[in-house]
């Protein structure tokens, strides 16, 4: 009888713990839905006029030690931002959701233009909605951008198969050329290739990521050379790498600071690829590549190129590999377990540093995709 | 026969009975194995055997040298990740230890008591970590301080589990008819609870704190990834790696492994001096 006690006692316990623990986990997911109905009822009254100017918010935020990123190689551009407004370069890490700027534990949160953003405005699945009540600062804008998305390989891959490399190239390009013209279709097939977001984030993304792949830095159109490294924007991210980028490993960051453009990009395979008839004598016919993050409409060229066929016209068979978490993109290229990867050119550039024998061979995204989100409620003028 | 009963013991037979030289054998045989191992590493033998290169496994004296360059930025770390593994660990144990002094005392309700916190240190520190982030956002303003919180709470969980388990044998299994014994003595329920329950209890003390030592630094250092603030060793091991610098990382591998081994030592040494009346 005792034992039998003892027994339902701990079963109890152990189901209320439980519970808690349910709850607990649960808790942002209420707080969403909460923020959504605050959000639509405000948004109507949401007056930008009596909103500080960017630089009081970059500001106020940083006094307040409440600037968020993720850190890992993407810090590179709020670090810039800071110091250029005079401000010591901390951040608070931020998880892969935006509960800390839900709940302002972060008041200047970073987002993707084409994904937390998205998520943190609208009220589709997996959204916050705070539609018109939240605003952003454009690293653009801020002359702090730094280019994003690539496509690079080993330079010894490149030496050995410049024909596949072209191949591609060649392929790819089509596909993101398609895509940026269809974005809708391109979410759609982002979406059936097992997509990890909602159908509506998945075009909402394809929008987004259109207009990066389509306009420059300077916010000019980039229309018949999409995927081309503009070298002025890619000195520019050098530049801003150099002054931010801080290894432990003196001898990596030694041959960090001598490393020239030449040394990370090549734009001969891009040239050729553009200037060729679309038929190639390919050395290796089954290649991979390696995503930056989980399938979602930013990789949306690779799969219209796979779906359209547009590898298989140039005799390609191409595996796309996910990514996402501590995935780094960089190793699985250099070691060769895959062929090709997508990553931000000071990710590539920092791996080469250390040891690594990579190359940029074209440049997807023209602009950068960061920007700094904030609630206008939380940086009211006075 | 008789001639082989004759013979004298051989060396290795002699060495293997004698006490001394067995205690040199229990420190120096690991710490051959452990040199063996260093030299196949510096020599390139274990890159061969591994398929591997020197970029992703750097060289012994390319790790030195990291370390030895950045001495002050890898004490901030080790003094976060310590801070955090030895609060937790000292709020585990005397929880754990508490729990199980209840559950000694009081059965019924204490036992449910030590189910719990078994089944929370069953929950993977993976998992437990981003939800403790959640739940400490209000613990403070300053991201350093709940962020620390978050972690020393992770920590405490993992060795209050290991404490409140160890503790509870040895508060319960005593010795054949030692309780009978204190009933012979007329002995009041706390005189036998100090008398027998507490002393019993020590070794298992220690029992639970070379488990649970290794485990709060482990567990400190895993907790690290998902803080919200960036600091500690786990996490510098974690940003090195997504930034390809593997030579960085292994400098604060290392360094993780100085500090579990360094911990457990220092364990094993309180042990000697403070459980010696026991032998």
């Amino acid at each position: 009888m005792k034992k039998r006690m003892t027994k339902m006692v701990s079963a109890m316990l152990i189901a209320a713990m439980t519970a808690t623990m349910v709850v607990g986990c649960g808790s942002s997911d209420k707080k969403e839905e909460g923020g959504s109905s605050s959000g639509s009822t405000t948004q109507a009254a949401a007056d930008t006029s009596s909103v500080m100017s960017h630089e009081e918010i970059i500001k106020k935020a940083a006094a307040d030690g409440k600037v968020g990123n993720w850190g890992l190689g993407n810090e590179y551009e709020v670090l810039a931002l800071l110091a250029k407004y005079g401000l010591p370069t901390e951040y608070l890490s931020e998880d892969f959701t935006m509960d800390g700027f839900d709940d302002d534990s972060i008041t200047l949160a970073s987002a993707m233009t084409y994904n937390e953003l998205g998520l943190t405005k609208n009220d589709y699945e997996g959204g916050y909605g705070y539609g018109d009540t939240v605003g952003y600062i454009d690293m653009n804008d801020e002359g702090v951008a730094m280019l994003e998305d690539n496509i690079f390989c080993s330079k010894t891959f490149a030496k050995e198969n410049p024909e596949t490399v072209k191949a591609f190239l060649y392929a790819s390009l089509k596909g993101w050329e398609y895509a940026v013209e269809n974005p809708d279709e391109a979410a759609q097939i982002c979406f059936e290739a097992g997509s990890s977001v909602s159908q509506d984030h998945q075009s909402y993304m394809a929008g987004e990521v259109a207009k990066l792949v389509s306009t420059d830095m300077n916010g000019n159109a980039v229309t018949d050379d999409i995927g081309k490294i503009n070298t002025d924007a890619m000195q520019q991210t050098l530049d801003i790498a150099k002054q931010y980028v801080t290894l432990d490993d003196s001898a990596a960051q030694e041959a960090f600071s001598k490393l020239t453009l030449d040394d990370i990009c090549d734009s001969s395979f891009y040239d050729e690829a553009k200037a060729s008839d679309g038929k190639f004598n390919v050395e290796k016919s089954e290649v991979s590549i390696q995503l930056k993050w989980l399938p979602q409409a930013q990789f949306m060229g690779y799969f219209v190129a796979d779906a359209k066929g547009y590898y298989d016209e140039v005799g390609l068979k191409v595996n796309i590999v996910s990514g996402g978490g501590d995935i780094s993109e960089t190793t699985a290229v250099n070691n060769g377990t895959v062929d090709f990867g997508v990553t931000w050119p000071t990710n590539m550039a920092v791996a080469d540093a250390g040891g690594m024998d990579l190359v940029e061979i074209a440049q997807i995204y023209q602009r950068s995709g960061l920007t700094l989100v904030y609630k206008y409620d939380n940086f009211k003028a006075e | 026969m008789a001639q082989k009963r004759k013979r004298p013991k051989s060396l290795y037979r002699r060495m293997k009975e004698n006490k001394k030289v067995q205690a040199v054998a229990t420190v120096l045989l690991p710490v051959l194995l452990g040199i063996v191992i260093l030299s196949l590493w510096q020599t390139q033998v274990l890159h061969h055997w591994f398929k591997t290169d020197t970029f992703t496994l750097p060289l012994l004296d390319r790790i030195g040298v990291i370390i030895s360059e950045n001495t002050g930025k890898i004490w901030e770390n080790v003094v976060a990740t310590m801070t955090v593994a030895i609060i937790g660990l000292v709020a585990g144990s005397l929880l754990g230890y508490g729990v199980a002094v209840l559950a000694a005392l009081f059965p019924r309700a204490g036992k449910g008591g030590l189910s719990v916190i078994g089944a929370f240190a069953s929950i993977p520190v993976v998992a437990l970590a981003p939800v403790m982030n959640n739940w400490t956002k209000d613990v403070s303003n300053d991201a350093s301080t709940r962020s620390m919180v978050a972690k020393i709470l992770v920590v405490m969980l993992i060795a209050a589990a290991d404490m409140g388990l160890n503790a509870y044998r040895g508060l319960t299994e005593l010795k054949p008819y030692a309780k009978d014994l204190m009933a012979t003595y007329a002995a009041k329920k706390r005189t036998t609870f100090v008398k027998l329950q507490l002393p019993n209890s020590v070794p298992y003390i220690f029992v639970a704190l070379k488990v649970s030592v290794p485990a709060s630094i482990m567990t400190a250092i895993v907790s690290e990834y998902f803080a919200e603030y960036i600091t500690g060793v786990g996490r510098q091991i974690r940003e090195n790696i997504v930034l390809s610098q593997y030579s960085t990382a292994w400098a604060y591998i290392a360094t993780a492994c100085l500090l579990g081994i360094i911990s457990y030592v220092v364990l094993m040494i309180v042990q000697s001096i403070l459980l010696r009346r026991y032998h």
